[in-house]
């Protein structure tokens, strides 16, 4: 009982100090900022520009083209969180990118080390403190959104929205969490950035991958796609199987953080 | 407290640190002293669990560093080479997270926060961000996380490094204070540190450990034998002839002669053990009809000491030549300066002739290298430098 008192406030003591930096930090701004920026311009180009879904649905409207009737919510949920979720893939590396090589270059990681604290809690802190700060990132989102949610007619079903942000924010928990263990295997930030950054690109793309290859191993490959899982969520599907795979990343990146730090104490030279 | 036995440390082929022992008693200063690469820090990564050895055990507080790691954590306090701090927390905010991650109760953390801050000088500065702090700041707060959470062992690896002189003595006295209630082994290349902070000293070389004992009987163990730098004018055969009659008197060296004036010389006489043939130096050279014109007794300093102990031969010899080199003296002449600390407080300059090849220099073991630093022989310098690492 003890024990787990004293885990549960070291896992608080790293992951506030965790938040502290990125609130600290400029680098943070600028990436939210330039996300905000390009997540309220994807967003006002999705529904008023002339290609846009307003537009499309009135020229439906008037060619008298209602063959299905169009559900501009569902739409506009699943092709703007689909954005969202291209977006955060350029976003999040730059975000886990600093976790681990900064602590290397500062030597704090010495300090972590001989600290009567576990490989264990520091990655779960770190990751808990870069997640919340995704998420203070997504959140003014919302506020847009909810303009588009009150002009609506017919009005959103807002279950579709609140699914398709859980998605996202898995999905960007398992990119964390293997970005985290990327920055755990270098001392430079940027090397960890562009590997992350390549690894999310694969990620995403594999099913494309997948569907060139046949029989099991395909279908096997195609199942690790964050794509897939990704806009199962955004469609409005709880999907259980791409719960299960985002939170097997979020689990194979912290292990494989853990070990990495571990094996570099023992290396190290 | 702190027991090492038979550590050693191999980076892949190059060993580190090897059969390094040594203990420190509850409450005692132990200073870890040792040249630049000499694997001081290996041994404080290696106690503070940081790095594993590559064989042997190092225990502290009965606890062994890598296998019950987090035992021992529970109980050190490390201050790395470079001190762990993040430059976007604030003095105070650091030292709180630090408080944390040591699992200092909460109801003690206001006050232990505050007391080590009051102890290391940085209550003025603790709402100021680190990385606007000077180095000397920042070495400081290093020392604070090291022991803000109090704890029974402190490891300090060069703790005074980028210190102002005040700061040092600041710091040297705040170790002081600490010893009683806390071990602390502390590394440093700095001499008068040891001497001054330290109960007992612990001189590495090339990884291995020297010599250990306290600064008295390390400064003892040389100060037997006793020095004098003379200056004649006369025969310099001669007076090496007269001086060797002496009984009292073990060696003689001629020094340099430049910047004498003419027909003048200088030599290093040393004494036999326990002996002071000052008197008789004098009466045999004014016998002699020679002229006396400086006779001042040198003695070993801890410095000697050190350099005696941590120095091979060669090294020494090339290092100091390289530096006379450097100095525009283009003379063929080896010339080693030594310090001393001498009765009438000057500074004298000792030079040997050539009489060891650095091929026979070998690891210095107590018997062949506490010879005085005087006698150390000196060669002109070699195209191959020694490298810290050289076996």
């Amino acid at each position: 009982m003890n024990s787990i008192i004293t885990v549960i406030s070291n896992i608080l003591a790293i992951y506030r100090r965790e938040l502290q930096s990125y609130f600290a930090s400029p680098l943070a701004y600028g990436i939210a900022t330039i996300f905000w920026l390009l997540a309220g311009f994807l967003l006002v180009v999705l529904v008023f520009s002339p290609d846009g879904i307003l537009a499309q649905s009135a020229f439906a409207d008037q060619a008298g083209l209602q063959t299905a009737p169009l559900d501009i919510p569902y739409e506009f949920t699943q092709i703007y969180l689909g954005l969202l979720g291209s977006l955060s893939m350029f976003v999040l590396p730059a975000l886990s990118m600093g976790l681990y090589t900064e602590e290397r270059k500062q030597g704090t990681l010495e300090l972590l080390a001989t600290s009567p604290i576990t490989n264990w809690v520091v990655a779960l802190g770190k990751l808990l403190g870069v997640v919340t700060f995704f998420i203070t990132m997504v959140l003014p989102l919302l506020i847009l959104e909810s303009l588009i949610v009150n002009a609506s007619d017919p009005p959103f079903d807002l279950k579709f929205l609140f699914l398709g942000h859980c998605g996202l924010i898995l999905m960007a928990a398992g990119i964390l969490s293997l970005g985290m263990f990327i920055s755990s295997l270098t001392e430079s930030t940027v090397l960890a950035a562009i590997l992350t950054f390549a690894l999310v690109l694969v990620l995403f793309v594999i099913e494309g991958v997948a569907s060139g290859l046949q029989g099991p191993l395909g279908e096997a490959i195609s199942h690790l796609s964050l794509l897939k899982h990704y806009n199962n969520f955004t469609q409005g599907v709880l999907d259980i199987s791409g719960l299960i795979l985002f939170l097997s990343y979020v689990v194979l990146g912290l292990f494989l953080t853990a070990q990495s730090i571990e094996a570099f104490r023992f290396q190290r030279n | 407290m702190i027991e090492v036995e038979q550590l050693s440390k191999a980076y892949g082929s190059t060993v580190a640190i090897s059969d390094v022992s040594f203990k420190a008693e509850p409450g005692e200063i132990l200073g870890f002293l040792g040249p630049n690469g000499a694997g001081k820090t290996t041994t404080m990564r290696i106690l503070a669990g940081y790095l594993p050895a590559t064989s042997g055990t190092a225990r502290i507080a009965n606890h062994e560093v890598h296998s019950n790691s987090m035992a021992v954590r529970q109980n050190i306090g490390y201050l790395p080479e470079t001190p762990p701090l993040y430059p976007d927390m604030t003095v105070e905010a650091f030292l709180y997270f630090v408080a944390r991650i040591k699992g200092l109760p909460i109801g003690d953390r206001n006050q232990q926060v505050a007391s080590a801050m009051e102890r290391c000088n940085l209550s003025e500065k603790k709402t100021v961000l680190i990385r606007k702090l000077s180095k000397g700041f920042r070495q400081r707060v290093g020392i604070a996380q090291a022991i803000v959470h109090d704890p029974p062992v402190i490891i300090l690896d060069e703790p005074t490094v980028g210190l102002d002189p005040k700061q040092i003595i600041d710091v040297r006295n705040l170790i002081k204070s600490l010893a009683g209630q806390h071990t602390i082994i502390l590394s440093t290349h700095i001499l008068p540190e040891v001497s001054m902070t330290c109960d007992r000293i612990t001189i590495i070389n090339q990884g291995r450990i020297v010599a250990t004992d306290t600064p008295e009987n390390l400064t003892a163990r040389l100060a037997g034998q006793l020095g004098y730098a003379i200056e004649i004018a006369g025969d310099p055969e001669q007076a090496k002839t007269v001086l060797n009659q002496l009984e009292q008197v073990e060696s003689i060296k001629s020094l340099p002669d430049e910047g004498l004036a003419e027909n003048h010389h200088r030599f290093q006489v040393m004494a036999a053990t326990e002996q002071d043939p000052g008197s008789d130096i004098a009466q045999a050279i004014v016998n002699a009809n020679l002229g006396l014109y400086a006779l001042a007794r040198n003695r070993a300093s801890l410095e000697d000491v050190f350099i005696n102990l941590t120095t091979e031969e060669a090294a020494i010899a090339i290092d100091k030549d390289a530096d006379i080199e450097d100095s525009g003296n283009g003379k063929k002449v080896s010339n080693a300066e030594v310090p001393t600390i001498t009765e009438d407080s000057d500074s004298i300059d000792n030079s040997g002739n050539v009489e060891d090849s650095p091929d026979e220099a070998k690891a210095p073991t107590e018997e062949t290298s506490i010879s005085p630093a005087l006698e150390t022989s000196t060669e002109p310098p070699t195209t191959d430098s020694p490298s810290d690492s050289d076996e």
